[in-house]
């Protein structure tokens, strides 16, 4: 098969990397272009040339989706297959990012692998599980052929907008597992929160359209066990960082990545009021990063109270 | 045979004076050449459908002889009869039929639903209706139009419904491709208003699909037989039916006949804007074009979704107390409502003498079936406005293939395209404006009462004059500014009227047609006399009640808004 891949990123190296190895001919697009580095994949700088490409992979931070799609847009047509692994919701209607890829691009074969599957696993070669959401056949087909590996174990639903919410909703429980974390919380304390942040995750998922089995998932349980039991990713570190008392920029600088939960709290807890649903923690989470709630105040309300 | 069972069958006109076609004419003209093949190709597909599994076949047939006998000796009357042998027989005799015998059954049963559900269609019928329809339409309404309805050429109609949209646009792919027309369903009379628009347009007559129920009116039935409409009976549950229905459209589509569904399913109980649609019959013009395109034939098939505005709805009183008792559960038939009493018909149409605009029905622009938006020479055009080649979406490796499972998720996205573009081409009318007005105020006078609770409140909530001029002049500004971010339409006639008219216009409308007005006036004040008719105007518009609130409104826009959504 002949793979595209955008996005030089961390993650895009990796699918790179595990495409190339299942055997298939793969072209990564980066803005840069030039010599990433991975092992029998090409490097392009022009976006024209993902025009042959059978399935793409979308591997850009949440906040260059939309953009990249535009971009990308004029490129495609009904039958490329695009895949995106972007955790992130636009807007305040919370719009998902398959379907910025929908509403950017004539492309409608879309999926979205969520699940606790990190970059690090798909080079080291280390057992790991994804899932992927998407209502046509056709992409999960391709998915399995482009990760086709001993080691992936790669899990399918219709339910795209279930997953594509999870995995932003897991985010948002991670930075404040950061916080309690940087804060000295203790299993228990964290046991609860992490409790309390599924639950709600769950109201959010269904009230967006979403099923809430899929958060039960790997789309949401699974990515959360990962993240809890420290697979080292930037949300937790980002969450430790704000809790030694540094502001966003400074804590953003520290954790040393982009963080999308950061930016969805206050709109999580802003759709909430408006479809009358409960949130507190996503309420929490936002003052924390405005910087008007701090410390112990911040654990009691994220665990106990509230 | 008995008389009664006369008008059952379709009546149709001798062949005698047939009309010779002529050139240009619509291809529906010659449907009843078709109508052979198309039961044949539906019955063929049916069949090929249930062929394998032998097992599995006799469940189908299982199916529909339990759920034949059942309704049938629920039914119990003549007609019933005649058919409750052969189905409680079947479903006797199932288990013991041979391989063969049952696929014999099968071919059988699927040729009679077919033969059952098949329309007609005849131009001279058309042609009578198109001449005589509004003039009788005109003359229940006002006796006194009529000489000089019969004479002029003009039609108090033209006054009453307005179409809008990209009509030309529309005239001219119809002659390129095949339109699916997707319009709202509030009232038995869309199809009516539909045709009627269509025909003053220029555009073509469409196929469509009738609930069994309103063939049953003998003049009324032979008017629908023979203007294309075929027939769906609700009351069968059988599975072969629905996949019979399914077929029938998709042949008929798949053969360039230009047609129209109710994507909602049934009427609106609530007033909404249909936020769920029913996939089925969409899911039936997605396969057709996979289908064209694989067979190489690649002429399009694009979607109209079409919004039927009204300013006085014929059945809002039982629409809407169905929509309170059942909430969640629309039923699909009521039996005995407004449109099946001809003194509401009469009361009804002769209200709206006078009244310009009282159906606005807004064509929206047409797309294909994969969502882009279509250029006036009929090219799929994407999101940055390239040109998009449609037999992409149904190939793989460049070649199309059939992919029910494919077609299934692409008409859910559609549904998604579609339910959007209702939105955005809903035409808020005066009484929807005004009720929203007067129901925000009833639920801000009653914080935290349900739904049951408010429509209750018969009478006891006024709001003053002034206040609710005031008001609907700020509403209305909010819709204008959501209009230019072509987000939802607005009457034409209140785009720049004064608050005064449009409140004097509302009243007006509701006076005199409903059991009670939504609302009268008493001196300075105006009272909501019939709070389920206030909810049932308002609720068009309750998807946008925050975006249309000021500060001081903003908690109980949110439970309308909220309300809306359950």
């Amino acid at each position: 098969m002949r793979i595209g891949v955008v996005g030089g990123g961390e993650f895009g190296r990796g699918l790179a990397t595990t495409s190339a190895r299942a055997g298939h001919e793969v072209l990564l697009w980066s803005r840069r272009g030039g010599d990433l580095q991975v092992p029998r994949v090409k490097v392009t700088g022009s976006v024209e040339d993902l025009a042959d490409r059978q399935l793409i992979f979308l591997a850009v931070p949440s906040p260059h989706v939309t953009d990249t799609a535009r971009h990308l847009g004029p490129t495609m047509n009904g039958e490329h297959v695009l895949v995106h692994v972007s955790r992130g919701l636009v807007g305040e209607q919370l719009e998902t990012l398959s379907h910025v890829l929908r509403s950017e691009t004539p492309c409608r074969r879309v999926g979205a692998l969520g699940g606790p599957l990190m970059a690090r696993a798909l080079t080291a070669d280390e057992p790991c599980g994804v899932i992927l959401g998407t209502r046509f056949p056709e992409v999960e087909e391709a998915v399995r052929a482009a990760l086709d590996a001993p080691t992936i174990r790669i899990e399918r639903t219709d339910d795209i907008l279930g997953v594509e919410i999870s995995s932003a909703l897991v985010g948002l429980i991670a930075l404040g597992t950061g916080y309690a974390l940087g804060h000295g919380a203790t299993p228990d304390t964290l046991a609860l929160y992490v409790t309390r942040g599924a639950r709600e995750a769950v109201r959010v998922v269904t009230a967006l359209g979403g099923r809430p089995e899929t958060f039960s998932g790997l789309a949401g349980f699974g990515d959360l066990v990962a993240a809890v039991a420290g697979d080292g990713r930037p949300e937790i570190r980002l969450g430790m960082a704000l809790a030694k008392g540094l502001d966003l920029d400074r804590a953003g600088v520290e954790a040393g990545a982009y963080i999308e939960g950061v930016f969805i709290a206050r709109r999580v807890a802003n759709f909430a009021k408006r479809a009358g649903i409960r949130t507190p923690i996503a309420g929490v989470m936002a003052d924390v990063v405005d910087g008007t709630i701090r410390g112990k105040d911040a654990i009691a309300a994220l665990s106990v109270s509230l | 045979m008995k008389l009664g069972s006369l008008w059952k069958r379709p009546f149709r006109l001798p062949h005698l004076a047939s009309r010779p076609p002529r050139p240009g004419d619509p291809l529906i003209y010659s449907f009843n050449n078709h109508r052979d093949a198309v039961i044949a190709e539906v019955t063929e597909r049916v069949v090929h459908a249930h062929q394998g599994d032998p097992a599995h076949l006799e469940r189908i047939l299982n199916d529909a002889a339990m759920h034949e006998t059942r309704r049938l000796q629920a039914q119990g009357d003549s007609e019933a009869a005649e058919s409750l042998s052969f189905w409680s027989n079947l479903y006797r005799r199932v288990a013991r039929l041979s391989d063969s015998e049952k696929r014999r059954m099968l071919r059988r049963i699927v040729s009679r639903m077919a033969q059952g559900v098949a329309g007609n269609f005849d131009p001279r019928v058309h042609a009578l209706a198109e001449r005589a329809a509004p003039k009788m339409l005109t003359g229940i309404m006002n006796p006194t139009f009529l000489p000089t309805e019969l004479a002029g050429t003009g039609s108090h109609l033209d006054m009453l419904v307005r179409a809008e949209g990209p009509l030309e646009s529309l005239r001219r792919l119809s002659n390129r491709g095949t339109l699916v027309f997707v319009p709202t369903h509030s009232s038995n009379l869309d199809s009516v208003v539909l045709g009627y628009a269509l025909a003053r347009a220029g555009l073509p007559p469409l196929m469509y699909g009738a609930g069994k129920n309103l063939f049953s009116n003998p003049v009324l039935s032979f008017f629908m037989h023979n203007l294309g409409a075929y027939q769906v009976d609700r009351r069968v549950q059988a599975q072969l039916y629905k996949e019979v229905l399914k077929a029938y459209a998709c042949v008929v589509i798949e053969k360039g006949f230009h047609s129209l569904f109710f994507p909602g399913g049934t009427r609106s109980r609530s007033n909404q804007v249909e936020n769920r649609l029913k996939l089925g019959l969409a899911g039936s013009a997605v396969e057709a074009f996979s289908r064209r395109q694989v067979r190489g034939d690649g002429r399009p098939v694009w979607f109209v979704p079409t919004t039927i505005n009204y300013d006085l709805v014929l059945e809002a009183e039982s629409l809407i107390e169905d929509h309170l008792r059942e909430k969640g559960k629309a039923r699909y038939i009521i039996e005995d409502d407004e449109s099946s009493q001809l003194d509401r018909w009469i009361a009804f149409l002769r209200k709206l003498v006078g009244l310009s605009s009282a159906c606005v029905i807004r064509f929206g622009s047409p797309i294909d079936p994969f969502g882009n938006s279509v250029d006036d020479i009929g090219q799929s055009i994407g999101p940055q406005g390239h040109v998009v080649d449609p037999v992409t979406y149904v190939s793989r490796n460049g070649t199309p293939e059939l992919n029910a499972e494919r077609d299934r998720a692409y008409t859910q996205d559609l549904a998604e395209t579609i339910v959007d573009r209702f939105r955005r081409n809903t035409v808020i009318m005066p009484t929807q404006l005004v009720a929203h007005v007067l129901y925000r105020h009833l639920v801000q006078a009653t914080p935290g009462m349900d739904v049951f609770g408010r429509v209750r409140e018969r009478g006891t909530i006024t709001m003053g004059w002034e206040e609710l001029e005031q008001e609907v002049g700020n509403v209305r500004d909010a819709i204008v500014g959501l209009e230019e971010r072509h987000e939802l339409r607005i009457q034409n006639e209140i785009r720049t009227a004064r608050p005064n008219a449009i409140v004097h216009r509302a009243l007006e409308v509701w006076n005199g047609y409903h059991t009670h007005a939504a609302a009268r006036v008493t001196q300075a004040e105006v009272v909501i006399e019939d709070p389920s008719l206030t909810l049932y105007y308002q609720n068009r518009l309750a998807p946008w009640a925050e975006q249309l609130a000021d500060d001081g409104h903003v908690a109980a826009a949110r439970e309308i808004q909220l309300e809306g959504r359950r």
